[in-house]
């Protein structure tokens, strides 16, 4: 970014600040922001202190009363897990439980709770008759707007990793790309995924160790052919989700 | 609709949100998914796509609700970035496919200060806002209440004003940087 001769250190950092806060940016650079945000905590405090001076903009726009419509489609979303199905997120898990082994399945419908009631996990039956696939990880990954746009459930032991995208990455020309997401903010491509169907790979041993410490997994489209760079996406970040320990 | 809720009723009804009183988050709604709405739908002008964001926004909310701090956030700026970013984000999504404005229309909006009617929820913070916005020369503050209420980038202002990308930067950056001295001197 080419910044002007009189805008240098803490006020560059205030005024990149503002610009996300604005969501001026380019794609990349609000990406390379983000990242900072995520890492640096004073850095994400004045996005904030931003936001909250920005959005008394808002004030200018003239209210809009929503169709009724819009309110029971709320309720019925938040009374997942038992109601919910208008969004489609509950078939996706029922599918994908149907043709997942039953460990995984059960660990999945443990996230469902996790995700639904932020309290402790109740015990997933145990498996009888599946093979043990010592699953310790898995994320679903959520879109911005919030919808589910795949699960990722991933095996340390063997390396792996096993991809259920939703109908929400489906019918896009650019290629989803899986990234890691370290603790310190960093990210490691894993590389290019399918969008379209369940996928399971295999991590090689230099992967394996990362997967192992990332706390977060996201997905970037990528222009077709394209291979961004192993240590940054160079199209959107469009998915991303917390990686949980089960 | 819109029972208008205090400052600290909203922030109430958003902590009781929190702990999961539906109720509670229904005040929320009511009190403030007419402006929620006005906001998405301005990003991306399609009410069908503006209610789902709506929609989306506030399951966002429930889930997210224990995060918000009273202690460092308004409610309704809280709610208006979430809805904000959410708009933008599927307007960038390529899914929301924005009719074009024409530059002059769209600065002509843009640069409407709050009317009276309008400005319901005018407090303190906003009215030293609108002072300091109005400090800028004309097409800066333009350009960053377009960048708001619209929420294009950066290339997008650049194209519609028929200015060199630095430019642009350059006049919002600068912009930024006397609104926040302005805001916090």
């Amino acid at each position: 970014m080419t910044v002007p001769v009189d805008i240098e250190g803490a006020d560059d950092d205030l005024a990149l600040a503002g610009e996300l806060a604005l969501r001026v940016l380019s794609p990349t650079e609000e990406a390379a922001a983000r990242r900072r945000e995520a890492a640096e905590p004073a850095f994400a405090a004045e996005v904030e202190a931003w936001n909250e001076h920005l959005a008394g903009i808002a004030t200018t726009v003239v209210a809009v009363e929503p169709s009724a419509e819009v309110w029971p489609r709320i309720e019925a979303g938040v009374s997942m897990p038992a109601a919910a199905n208008d969004n489609g997120r509950l078939a996706f898990w029922r599918t994908w439980a149907i043709g997942s082994s039953g460990l995984l399945a059960a660990s999945l419908a443990a996230v469902v709770v996790l995700v639904a009631q932020p309290q402790p996990v109740p015990p997933a039956p145990t498996p009888t008759t599946t093979p043990a696939l010592a699953v310790t990880r898995v994320a679903t990954l959520t879109l911005e707007n919030g919808a589910a746009a795949m699960t990722l459930a991933y095996d340390p032991v063997s390396g792996e990793l096993y991809l259920a995208p939703t109908a929400e990455m489906a019918g896009d020309s650019r290629v989803p790309h899986l990234w890691l997401v370290m603790p310190e903010g960093a990210v490691q491509l894993v590389g290019a995924i399918d969008g379209s169907a369940t996928s399971r790979h295999s991590l090689t041993r230099a992967l394996t160790g990362a997967a192992g410490t990332a706390n977060a997994v996201a997905v970037s489209m990528e222009a077709p052919g394209h291979t961004p760079a192993m240590n940054k996406p160079d199209g959107p970040v469009v998915a991303s989700g917390e990686l949980q320990r089960l | 609709m819109s029972a208008m809720l205090t400052r600290d009723e909203l922030a109430l009804a958003l902590g009781r949100t929190a702990q999961g009183d539906r109720a509670a988050f229904r005040r929320v709604y009511e009190a403030t998914s007419a402006k929620l709405l006005g906001v998405t739908l301005r990003i991306l002008s399609d009410r069908q796509m503006a209610e789902d964001v709506l929609q989306d926004t506030y399951l966002t909310v429930w889930r997210k609700a224990e995060s918000f701090d009273a202690s460092r956030a308004s409610p309704i700026t809280w709610l208006v970035t979430i809805a904000r970013n959410r708009a933008i984000d599927r307007l960038r999504s390529g899914a929301g496919f924005r009719k074009s404005t024409s530059i002059d229309e769209a600065f002509d909006i843009a640069d409407d200060g709050p009317s009276p009617s309008q400005a319901v929820e005018t407090g303190d913070d906003v009215r030293r806002l609108n002072d300091c916005l109005g400090q800028l020369d004309d097409r800066t503050g333009g350009a960053i209440r377009t960048a708001f209420l619209e929420g294009v980038t950066y290339d997008v202002l650049a194209s519609r004003e028929n200015v060199p990308l630095g430019t642009m930067k350059s006049w919002i950056r600068r912009g930024l940087l006397r609104l926040r001295t302005c805001l916090e001197p």
